[in-house]
């Protein structure tokens, strides 16, 4: 649970009579996480494909072509198809259905092309209608050069001048002047630069007939049958995706698979009558493991496993071990926490139990609202049967787990959608001698903590809950911050000094990781000393915090060490934050609650101040009031004591253990889990 | 030792205090992590593994405004310099 499970090294070595078969169990079995092999011994080689690999990867390029027309994304499945389904269909599929879609597809982009090129010809012709000339006359001159285009001036001078014989035409459109200049060929460069002197830049003309009105309606004219004939082609499209949706996603699996396995081969070391595979395997199924492909090459293959020593050299060399995280299934959804940080390393902690155990706990302490966690409860349950992929249901389980612990926090901070609300009228207001007696009891939070607040008995016990925005429940809640931060501090340091001495670096866990632990507890306790006004606790902390910072100096950064020391105190106040965004929280809720309890309601009824002679509309507007408030108030409410844990876990915990050694590899053995294909 | 000044008068200016505290810490924290979440957008946009230590990047600037909190709850809850001073 907190380790990665136990890895053995194997290796398989066998006749190429048997690859095949091997492959294929391989495949079948999923245990196998196969090391490449990188061609360094000179007797061997690498592996090459097997069986019909070119013919499967064309295929498979084929269709993630003909996917790609239909706009085809993975997808959850509907339907499940057996392999030899998909073998007598393939063939239709990529041929005849294939075709077809590639044709269609093709037409609909040969029109948008067209549709393109008559637009932009349209787009050209506009301006020309300005001038006199019919369309023919702009080009097919052999002895003429033509200008066409817009001048910012007058150009009819200019052109004369270097060219006795021209012809000109000019008119204005919108704010330009548009001119069609006809040369003698032979003065061509001559007149294009004096054209440029006025700001010249030339149109290309569309070689049409006709004059520019009817040469524009007649290619509107095109635009609309294009764009008629293009509508049914895309309905066609789209039945297909319908139709062969589900069909080519679970054909790309068969084929991807089949590539796989063909192309296995690639990864192992052959000689030319033998082959050897190098992998990682679960202890605990190497036995499995060896059985099944023993029966499966009918004894013509050799499964054998690497002592532990020989497998610390390959690692010493540079192999790394496949870290395989395995958790019950409550833990399961918190290693989407960890593999968001990065994958542990197999000698490191797996620290989703932690998450599992702290993050529900902080985040219940954040938000701690009855109404608010039966809220979350209820939209969740909502999107957990929306959102069915792995990663969205992980999340949501999360928060769920979560939202259960912020209803038990309500229950300690009395909230039913804020203070104020709704817990004074389903559990009652307590009366002044009973808070005295309260108060005699020594359960004093502060003026004002049980005023509005009613209690809930168990058994005889009364409970009463504390209101968090009372004075002393502040500084209550500040302790228990930074204690809860100490204690989730220190796990994260235990773990630091196990996982150097997994490593065998024991100046690293005594002299960097142990001070860490020392300093923090012991700040917490000279504190707690200070607030109890017990001296001796202090002095002893004091001690030993000296004594931590003279192990971090002594330790392998030397006095560079002495620079964390800030971050250690920095640390334990972030915790701080628990605290500080339920506060902030609870303010607004509480905002909301007495803006529609004491000022909407009241007012809009007249003054009433019995919430018996409320009147129905100013119920109705207090009521919009809260729900608006309380709505935005949820949003964020979800959000924040979401992301705060998730750093305090990222940011205060993990560094005290895990980036000490980089990210593992995931353990992802040879096989495929079938999605559209039936097993 | 004189009276100079009223409680009320006191316990405002520490407000304001407390309220300077950590709205001035909030605006360095937000200029710490522009920067930061800029950049991590930009990473996570070619690189979507990155997303974990690029939230982890962006927190960090976070804690300034918990310092800024924490005095200012000191401010208001914890300290009360003052007593000897005002009138009674």
């Amino acid at each position: 649970m907190l380790r990665p499970v136990k890895m053995s090294r194997v290796v398989v070595a066998g006749s190429k009579n048997v690859i095949a078969p091997v492959v294929e169990k391989l495949h079948e079995l999923r245990l196998l996480h196969i090391v490449n092999y990188n061609g360094s011994q000179p007797s061997f080689e690498m592996g090459k494909p097997i069986g019909k690999a070119k013919e499967y990867s064309e295929d498979l390029i084929k269709l993630r072509s003909v996917t790609r027309y239909l706009d085809i994304k993975n997808k959850a499945p509907e339907k499940t198809y057996a392999e030899s389904q998909i073998l007598s269909e393939l063939d239709n599929l990529l041929n005849n259905v294939g075709a077809d879609i590639t044709a269609t597809f093709e037409r609909i982009t040969a029109i948008d092309a067209e549709v393109k090129t008559k637009q932009d010809q349209a787009k050209a012709l506009t301006p020309l209608a300005v001038l006199p000339l019919p369309l023919d006359a702009y080009y097919g001159y052999d002895s003429l050069a033509t200008f066409v285009g817009t001048a910012a001036s007058a150009v009819d001078a200019d052109v004369a001048r270097v060219s006795p014989v021209n012809e000109i035409y000019s008119g204005s459109a919108k704010n330009a002047t548009f001119v069609a200049v006809f040369v003698p060929i032979e003065k061509a460069g001559d007149v294009s630069a004096v054209l440029s002197e006025h700001g010249f830049s030339e149109t290309s003309v569309p070689k049409l007939e006709g004059n520019v009105d009817s040469a524009i309606a007649t290619l509107e004219g095109s635009v609309k049958s294009l764009e008629g004939e293009k509508a049914p082609l895309q309905k066609k499209l789209a039945d297909m995706k319908k139709q062969y949706e589900d069909l080519m996603l679970a054909t790309d699996e068969y084929l991807s698979m089949q590539t796989q396995k063909t192309e296995a081969p690639l990864r192992f070391a052959e000689t030319a009558n033998a082959f050897v595979i190098d992998g990682w395997v679960p202890t605990d199924e190497f036995s499995r493991l060896k059985s099944e492909l023993e029966s499966a090459a009918s004894g013509k293959v050799d499964v054998q496993l690497i002592d532990d020593k020989e497998a610390d050299d390959l690692v010493e060399k540079g192999e790394d071990v496949p870290t395989k995280i395995d958790n019950p299934s409550l833990v399961k959804p918190y290693e989407l926490v960890t593999r968001l940080f990065a994958i542990p390393e197999y000698k490191e902690f797996d620290p989703s139990l932690l998450i599992f155990v702290f993050f529900p706990i902080m985040f219940g302490m954040i938000l701690g609202d009855i109404g608010y966690g039966v809220m979350s409860l209820l939209v969740l349950l909502m999107l957990k049967k929306k959102f069915r992929t792995d990663g969205w249901q992980q999340l949501i389980n999360i928060v769920m787990i979560a939202s259960v612990w912020s209803i038990i926090f309500g229950i300690f901070f009395g909230e039913i959608f804020g203070p104020l609300g709704l817990w004074g009228r389903i559990m009652g207001q307590l009366s002044e001698h009973e808070i005295e007696a309260a108060k005699h009891a020594g359960l004093y939070f502060g003026e004002g903590v049980f005023g509005s607040l009613g209690r809930i008995g168990f058994w005889g016990i009364d409970i009463f809950p504390m209101d968090r925005l009372a004075t002393n429940a502040v500084l209550l809640l500040i302790g228990t911050s930074i204690f809860i931060g100490v204690i989730h501090c220190s796990v994260g340091s235990i773990f630091g000094i196990m996982t150097e001495l997994n490593y065998g670096e024991k100046k690293h866990a005594y002299f960097e990781r142990l001070p860490v632990m020392l300093f923090q507890v012991f700040f917490a306790i000279t504190l707690l000393g200070l607030v109890m006004g017990q001296m001796m606790m202090v002095y002893i902390g004091a001690i030993v915090i000296v004594v931590s910072i003279v192990m971090n100096v002594m330790g392998p950064e030397g006095a560079m060490g002495l620079a964390h020391v800030p971050s250690y105190v920095s640390n334990l106040i972030s915790y701080l934050r628990l605290l500080a965004i339920g506060l902030a929280s609870v303010g607004l809720a509480y905002a909301a609650n007495q803006l529609a309890f004491y000022v909407i309601m009241p007012m809009l009824s007249g003054g009433a101040t019995n919430s018996a002679e409320f009147s129905i509309p100013a119920i109705i507007v207090g009521i919009l009031v809260l729900f608006a408030v309380h709505f935005i108030n949820f949003l964020l409410g979800i959000l924040s004591p979401f992301m705060h844990p998730l750093r305090l876990h990222y940011v205060e915990m993990f560094t005290k253990f895990y980036s000490a050694h980089g990210g593992g590899v995931e353990y992802s053995p040879f096989g495929h889990v079938r999605k559209f294909l039936k097993a | 030792m004189a009276v100079v000044a009223d409680a009320g008068t006191l316990y405002g200016l520490l407000a304001v205090g407390a309220g300077l505290a950590t709205g001035l810490a909030g605006i360095g924290a937000g200029v710490g992590e522009q920067g930061i979440g800029a950049a991590v957008v930009g990473v996570v946009a070619e690189e979507p593994g990155f997303l974990g230590k690029g939230l982890f990047l962006m927190l960090l600037p976070e804690t300034l405004i918990i310092f800024g909190l924490a005095v200012s709850l000191i401010l208001m809850f914890a300290w009360t310099p003052f007593s000897g001073i005002v009138t009674p």
